[in-house]
């Protein structure tokens, strides 16, 4: 049976992290996905603000997480993967900010992924396709990041997943990067080669997935086993809302309006052996404080759904 | 590149057909679509019982039923666009509902299908539109129906110049439109390709609906520059990216902006050199409004469309003329630089603020527009500068004679991060 994880971000507080294992654990996880994004937010980068959060070297990172490390192993939650901030590129932003996020911010991260012995920390790629005009471009600026990283991947023996995010126009979310599963396959493949290593896999969102009407079946049947990670969440395929599956209905039958079942076929097809991780934080925030480990063992009973029907043949 | 009118939301009634014939005219568009939505839109097949009786009671063909009426319903539209001199060279057949999943409603698209294509070949029409086979279509099998579907179509064709173009779908997921068959780009290469080896010659091309590919957020650069020259027709439409409307370009927006993202449709039909079917699909937008507001929201459709080809041939402007001066020294003048100043670079740029005369601006020096008094014949002049009517009346004010272009930097191949500020 696949292991069922959570994302930290409103479960795990740093003033106590005990606290927060422990009702991801009683909820029903073994595993959870570690949110470093929210050390360093993108809300802020976008406005050009640095926090400083990754400026100490890594061996105080390391004491301010010992906490958190501990913590989530007492309560027998393994960190399986890891978010790392984003954007790691900002089109407008002074070069000392864009360099900060490749030479301070991203070698950090995966010090820190790998201080926390997980295996797999997920990045976005950059958003440049208006300004150098095709997607092909925009890619070939994301594997020069990743090509900053890699090495360092190889050696931990860290796979970076790049994730299928958006962008949008008006308020219409359309493509962003790493939204065609063909190319991905072929690019994965190439740079994994090129390191004789995999360094390089795929998280796959469903949320970012709905709201872009990705055909969940099709798009990962054809990444197979280059899909490592996921990030399980719902929306109304408009807004990404990050609400826990099957809560989104479009049709007076109210069948849900994401293709859950065609999730499920999917992910068989390319034999997903990994975490069926939620990332389903908004969910915790919605709730009444009283009813917020409720909601948590809601998303974890889901997942143990989507587990178990994934073992039916 | 042939600019056509749909004819939904203007012509409302295919036997009276007269007065939105005359509106399409009058707008200034030479063409118009033989539409078999004309005679069978996609409702007749929701609640089949009742628009059956409709038919009966209204005296019209149920084309359903009897698909092989389809030419006996649209004549009347057709002898009237013949009379008038409105073209049809192009045809549509009529299609399903999205929601249908009904097997048995596969036999009967394909006998209209059929009849639609017939009558195509028999107007002449060049291209045919023909979506795919889906209703009941399992997955994994969508290519292997349709490509029995669509070579059943070919003997049809006869000796005839008729294309049939296959069209990117989306799929009705209980409420939700996500992509469905040929809305990956290299699946239509690849079915186009492989449909026209079969038949040994081009049969088979590629209609884009924008409309479509935005509902499911696709990257409309890729998808035309991936299926290249296949690509036979375009048909503009707006939507919000949920409801699969057919909104007039340029008029589905929030408070951020174009609810479309046209910069990729547009850079993508500029670098294959598109030069097929623009089809404007403003039906929502037409139906919406005022009869007697029709005739002037239909020559804004025109526009619309002699807009977009303007955008799309942009580089054509350029190639006009020996010699290039741009007018304008700004954000726009450097676009102009970036995406095009190697191929056609310019003699020198001009301001009007003296100050800045002499300066030199990435490369080109800023020059006194009373300089453009002097330039040698076959150089035409870009305004570089949103104030376009208002420095073009300041040159014919001038006396210049040299062709006077507009520049336009919104949808260029290439963007600068940085704007320049200040100037």
């Amino acid at each position: 049976m696949l292991e069922i994880g959570v994302q930290t971000h409103n479960a795990v507080f740093d003033e106590n992290p005990e606290a927060g294992f422990r009702m991801i654990k009683e909820a029903g996880f073994t595993c959870c996905d570690f949110s470093l994004n929210m050390y360093l937010k993108n809300t802020d980068l976008y406005l050009h603000r640095v926090n400083g959060f990754f400026d100490p070297p890594v061996s105080e990172m390391e004491a301010f997480f010992g906490p958190h490390k501990e913590a989530a192993k007492k309560n027998g939650i393994r960190i399986h993967q890891m978010h790392m901030p984003y954007p790691n590129f900002i089109p407008d932003a002074a070069q000392e900010i864009n360099d900060y996020l490749v030479k301070e911010m991203a070698p950090k991260s995966l010090q820190i992924c790998d201080f926390f012995d997980c295996r797999y920390i997920v990045i976005h790629g950059l958003k440049v396709k208006q300004f150098y005009g095709s997607e092909e471009a925009e890619w070939a600026k994301t594997e020069e990041f990743i090509e900053t990283i890699a090495p360092m991947a190889k050696e931990m023996g860290i796979t970076i997943c790049a994730e299928n995010i958006y962008t949008s126009a008006g308020k219409h979310i359309v493509d962003g990067p790493c939204c065609n599963a063909r190319k991905m396959a072929e690019r994965i493949d190439r740079v994994n080669e090129k390191y004789h290593a995999e360094v390089l896999g795929f998280c796959f969102d469903t949320g970012h997935a709905n709201l872009v009407g990705i055909d969940f079946e099709k798009f990962l049947g054809m990444l197979g086993q280059r899909l490592k990670v996921l990030h399980i969440h719902d929306n109304d395929g408009i807004a990404d809302l990050h609400q826990m599956p099957f809560t989104f209905t479009k049709t007076r039958e109210n069948h849900p309006s994401t293709d859950w079942n065609g999730f499920l076929r999917g992910l068989k097809a390319a034999k997903f052996d990994g975490v069926l991780s939620f990332e389903t934080a908004p969910v915790l925030q919605s709730f009444p404080l009283e009813l917020r480990p409720q909601a948590l063992h809601m998303i974890a009973e889901i997942g143990h759904y989507f587990a178990k029907k994934l073992e039916e043949d | 590149m042939r600019l056509v009118c749909a004819p939904e939301g203007t012509i409302m009634d295919a036997r009276r057909p007269g007065q939105g014939i005359g509106d399409i005219l009058n707008a200034g568009f030479a063409e118009t679509i033989l539409d078999g939505l004309l005679c069978c839109k996609e409702r007749e097949f929701k609640g089949m019982d009742k628009v059956r009786k409709d038919a009966a009671r209204e005296k019209r063909p149920y084309i359903p039923d009897e698909p092989e009426r389809i030419g006996e319903a649209l004549k009347p539209l057709m002898d009237a666009c013949r009379e008038k001199g409105l073209a049809m060279s192009i045809a549509r057949a009529p299609y399903l509902l999205r929601d249908r999943k009904s097997p048995e409603l596969t036999e009967i698209y394909r006998n209209i299908a059929v009849e639609a294509v017939g009558l195509a070949v028999s107007a002449r029409c060049e291209a045919v539109i023909v979506r795919p086979l889906f209703a009941g279509v399992p997955f994994g099998k969508e290519w292997e129906m349709n490509r029995t579907f669509y070579l059943s179509l070919l003997p049809l064709l006869q000796e005839s110049g008729t294309k049939i173009l296959l069209e990117n779908q989306c799929k009705n997921s209980e409420g939700h439109l996500i992509r469905g068959i040929l809305s990956d780009p290299l699946e239509g290469v690849d079915w186009i390709d492989a449909l026209n080896q079969e038949a040994g010659e081009e049969r088979f091309g590629f209609c884009m609906d924008a409309g479509v590919y935005n509902l499911c957020g696709q990257d409309m650069y890729e998808a035309a520059t991936t299926l290249g020259n296949r690509v036979k027709a375009v048909i503009l439409r707006d939507n919000n990216g949920h409801d699969e409307d057919s909104l007039l370009p340029f008029t589905c927006i929030s408070d951020y902006g174009q609810q479309t993202e046209w910069l990729g449709l547009i850079r993508g039909l500029r670098e294959i050199q598109f030069d097929g079917y623009l089809i404007m699909d403003a039906k929502m937008t037409l139906d919406a409004v005022s009869p007697i507001l029709r005739p002037t929201y239909m020559k804004l459709v025109k526009e619309t469309a002699d807009y977009f080809k303007w955008q799309i041939e942009l580089e054509s402007l350029m190639k006009k003329y020996e010699h290039v001066v741009l007018f304008g020294a700004g954000n726009m003048c450097r676009n102009y630089l970036i995406n095009y100043g190697d191929k056609y670079p310019p003699l020198f740029t001009c301001d009007n603020n003296k100050d800045r005369w002499g300066e030199e601006f990435f490369g080109l020096t800023i020059h006194n527009p009373e300089d453009l008094k002097d330039l040698p014949e076959g150089t035409g002049i870009f305004i570089c500068n949103v104030y376009y009517r208002e420095i073009e009346a300041q040159l014919r004010g001038m006396g210049i004679t040299n062709g006077i272009e507009y520049f336009n930097d919104e949808y260029l191949p290439a963007l600068n991060m940085h704007r320049l500020k200040g100037l």
